[in-house]
């Protein structure tokens, strides 16, 4: 058997990598997973505590929240929601953002200088008013939260890609791949992506957690998917006016959040601390 | 052994080994270090690569790399141990007493502080004299190191000051306190020619001033034996051969010390062979298990007898001492003969460039005006087939930006260039493919040069991935083995990654590389320096050997003129983006006839020990620094 490679021996990156599995199997496994229907209102039995406190249900393991509907069974579902907004959100931001970042970066002159100014325009606008703002013009769903996250955060990748990008070309061998003919596609394509990969991995599951915290706000808002879905944001926001009676139903869904963007986190963490060619040896360890 | 009882060394080591140790087994890094060095003297440490010369440095103050530590014998400054002594008493003598020069200026200071800050914490640590305002002392002391405008130079940040001025400002700082013992680790290496005489003459005029005692750390024996009184040749972390520098170089007794000089290309008198020491020094692993002389699997001299046990450091000589059993047959080791001058048959002109200007500019942006600079003015130049031309000048000369527009990595602001008989000014995609069947380039930074993530078999055959053609998997790895037999690299390299090879190797993938689609024509852009001389000896030999076989031409550039002087039939000067001379490299070389080049010449150290070396230290109508 060949040995792991040096990411996968990282313990934060297996960390990562278990949290974020179990949160896969989840949502993928949702409708077998979860004791009861997410939207099924059990007008009877409201605001059932957890089932180790007095008055807990078996039927509701995490309780009912103000319409008597299964909280474990939404937190179940929701994460259908955060982790397709995560995945999709982030690969669409790293694809915009990578793109002008090696356009940026390899051409330099004034292409460089339109992105960059492009990019700090863009930067200049509070985010999160921004994708509001996105979704009032989108309107609800889960494809346009999608996309006003990744319209709002290309640009982190733009701007740390592209200092990357600018590093490797002023490597010889990338005029050295000139010398010998290959095209500005393959040079880009061939040389310098290989060497921004790293970066650009560890930048993807930074972006997931920040794209799982974007979604609950704007669910939290009632800007995300529409109510019929369950989503972390708004089982906070449907929470809120039973704080006192039911606390468990507002600390469910927050510490799911907890839980995605601390797996994504851990897991960028340790991917940078491995794949990144800048750190010695004795830092990595 | 006898060591010679010196009144009062201030530096002495007896029987010092350092050893790094593992978690399974320890490797001995620096092995039965003897010597002592009196005060007012130069020691000279020399070695290639590797040999543990910067080791000695480190362990005197005591700043080993982790796992590495003393594990015998005693390092005695001026009586006390450095190595068993309380952590505040050795703090209390570092930059006081003992003072250090490093390697590289500009990582020596600080690059957010200005110089003036950064000498007034050095001056307070070091105590001055009551009344005295750190300013005016600092003052004192640029100029004592001949620094101009002390006052203005104050309010700098290192960035804005020259390699040259830093080390300046470095030396200043460590004579400040008046130090019993400097260590000079490879001061000069980062640094020009010119301006390395002048710092070695500077060093040794402020160590006569204060006394001091001097290990200058060097690669470069023949630097070596001109400023020091005793040298030590280090090999594989044991001394080969120690002795009075000017008998140890005119009659070195170990047979490394004859190589190493050997290898190295004569500056004066008729052009001899170059010795090429063969493959590298053993590793630590190998050298644990090694029984006999480490230099043994070199030496041309060795014998059965070589093998079996290692040769005790045996006197041979007043003060001089040499570990191998043979040295009377040391003189026998000769350089092979000069490779015979080839005839260049025809004159055919392969390159040439009319009136060559290139104007770099500052970055574009449209609320600045965009400065330009010329960093190649208006220079001719020729090259015919077959011929190795060789362009010599400082940093910032001009030598790269030419290359880059030979090669048509830029295009030119102004003139003409004419490869093989076409025009290929305009540099535009019709030129490019033109031009990349004529010229190939080798970088000079074999770090920079080979993409990390790629093996070395598909850096080799780049070329045939961009052209399409003998481009399958299979054509691909035939073509890599016979470029890597051409290279001598063993053929199993071709499926590891750059970061597996040493810098030697590195150098040969980069030349296969150029090869690969056979140009007529290559540009090197100073592909052996920061090499060790053996390494360097090396890739001259390759270069000349490839030549006899495919008979390209080449535009070499350098800074080290023995080395042009050793492989190109025409030298150019260049001084500020133009050629201030031109012609046959042993005309050049015998009969300099611009100022300018009288002084590159005169800065390299002689080879004749007992010569006088005289560099032009301040050159009238040419600004210093």
């Amino acid at each position: 058997m060949r040995p792991l490679p040096l990411w996968l021996k990282s313990g934060r990156v297996q960390t990562g990598l278990v949290i974020i599995f179990i949160l896969a199997v989840c949502a993928i496994f949702a409708p077998y997973l979860a004791p009861n229907d997410p939207n099924e209102q059990n007008l009877l039995s409201i605001l059932t505590p957890p089932i180790w406190a007095d008055g807990g249900d078996a039927m509701f393991p995490l309780g009912t929240d103000s319409l008597g509907r299964c909280v474990l069974s939404r937190l179940i579902f929701g994460a259908r929601v955060a982790l397709t907004v995560a995945f999709s959100a982030s690969i669409g931001a790293m694809i915009i953002g990578a793109f002008f970042a090696h356009v940026a970066g390899y051409f330099g002159g004034w292409v460089d200088w339109l992105i960059g100014r492009v990019v700090e325009i863009w930067l200049s606008f509070p985010p999160v008013i921004l994708s509001l703002i996105l979704m009032v013009g989108l309107g609800t769903g889960l494809r346009n939260v999608v996309l006003a996250i990744v319209l709002v955060d290309w640009t982190r990748f733009c701007r740390v890609l592209r200092s990357e990008v600018i590093v490797l070309r002023r490597r010889d061998y990338v005029s050295a791949a000139q010398l010998v003919g290959f095209s500005h596609w393959r040079t880009i394509t061939r040389e310098i992506l290989p060497g921004t990969l790293p970066l650009l991995i560890t930048l993807m599951s930074l972006e997931m957690g920040v794209a799982v915290i974007v979604e609950a706000i704007l669910s939290f808002v009632g800007m995300s998917v529409g109510s019929e879905t369950a989503a972390w944001g708004q089982m906070i926001a449907d929470a809120r006016q039973n704080i006192y009676d039911a606390p468990f139903n507002l600390i469910a869904p927050i510490f799911a959040i907890f839980f995605a963007v601390f797996g994504f986190n851990i897991l960028g963490d340790g991917l940078r601390r491995t794949l990144d060619t800048r750190l010695t040896q004795t830092e990595r360890t | 052994m006898a060591i010679p009882s010196a009144k009062n060394p201030i530096l002495s080591a007896k029987n010092l080994c350092v050893e790094s140790l593992g978690a399974k087994e320890s490797f001995p890094v620096l092995t039965d270090l003897n010597f002592s060095l009196e005060p007012g003297k130069i020691l000279g440490l020399v070695g290639e690569s590797g040999a543990g010369k910067s080791m000695i440095g480190r362990t005197i103050s005591q700043y080993l790399p982790k796992g590495f530590a003393v594990t015998k014998g005693t390092l005695s400054f001026d009586g006390e141990d450095l190595v068993s002594m309380a952590a505040e008493r050795r703090r209390n003598l570092l930059g006081r007493d003992i003072a250090f020069i490093p390697q590289e200026p500009l990582s020596g200071l600080n690059p957010v502080l200005t110089v003036g800050q950064q000498m007034k914490e050095h001056l307070l640590r070091i105590g001055l004299a009551p009344g005295e305002h750190w300013r005016e002392r600092a003052l004192k002391e640029f100029e004592a190191v001949h620094l101009p405008h002390g006052a203005a130079l104050l309010e700098k940040y290192p960035h804005q000051l020259s390699g040259g001025m830093c080390q300046r400002i470095l030396i200043a700082m460590a004579f400040a306190s008046r130090p019993r013992l400097l260590i000079a680790d490879e001061p000069t290496t980062a640094l020009d020619v010119t301006i390395q005489a002048r710092i070695v003459k500077l060093i040794a005029e402020m160590q006569k001033r204060d006394g001091t005692a001097v290990i200058f750390i060097t690669h470069d024996l023949r630097l070596a034996s001109q400023i020091s009184d005793e040298i030590m040749v280090l090999y594989a972390g044991r001394p080969a051969e120690r002795g009075p520098a000017k008998q140890l170089f005119s009659a070195p007794a170990h047979p490394y010390t004859r190589c190493l000089q050997l290898a190295n290309p004569n500056i004066s008198g008729p052009r001899r062979g170059l010795f090429i020491l063969p493959e590298r020094m053993p590793g630590l692993r190998v050298l644990k298990e090694l029984k006999g002389c480490r230099f043994a699997s070199r030496c041309p001299n060795a014998i059965e007898a070589c093998t079996e046990i290692e040769p005790p450091l045996a006197d041979i000589g007043p003060n001089h001492i040499a570990a191998c059993i043979r040295t009377e047959k040391t003189p026998d080791i000769v350089p092979p003969p000069l490779a015979p001058g080839r005839e260049i048959a025809s004159t055919r002109i392969h390159l040439n460039g009319e009136k060559l200007t290139k104007a770099y500019t500052t970055a574009w942006s449209p609320f600045a005006r965009r400065n330009a600079f010329k960093a190649v003015n208006s220079v001719d130049f020729t090259l015919g087939e077959g011929e190795f031309v060789g362009i010599v000048g400082e940093s910032g000369s001009g030598k790269s930006s030419l290359a880059r527009l030979v090669v048509g990595l830029d295009t030119p602001t102004d003139g003409r260039i004419t490869l093989a008989g076409r025009d290929v000014t305009a540099n535009g995609n019709a030129e490019k493919a033109y031009r990349r069947e004529y010229i190939q380039m080798v970088f000079q930074d074999p770090q920079s040069a080979l993409n990390p993530r790629r093996r070395i078999g598909s850096i080799v055959t780049q070329a045939n991935e961009a052209s399409g053609v003998h481009n399958s998997t299979r054509e691909r790895m035939d073509r890599a083995a016979e470029l890597l037999k051409e290279i001598g690299l063993p053929p199993d390299a071709a499926m590891r990654f750059p970061s597996q090879l040493s810098g030697g190797q590195k150098q040969r993938v980069n030349i296969a590389r150029a090869l690969c689609t056979l140009p007529r024509i290559l540009v090197a852009d100073e592909i052996v320096s920061g090499l060790d001389v053996s390494v360097q000896a090396q890739l001259l030999d390759l270069l000349l050997k490839l030549r006899d076989e495919h008979g390209f031409s080449m535009l070499f550039i350098s800074h080290d003129l023995s080395v042009v002087r050793y492989l190109c039939d025409r030298v150019m000067v260049m001084y500020r983006g133009e050629v201030v001379e031109s012609g046959r490299t042993e005309t050049v070389f015998a009969n300099p006839q611009h100022a300018y080049t009288r002084s590159l010449l005169a800065a390299v150290p002689p080879d004749d020990v007992n010569a006088e070396w005289s560099p032009v230290l301040a050159e009238a109508g040419y600004q210093v620094e």
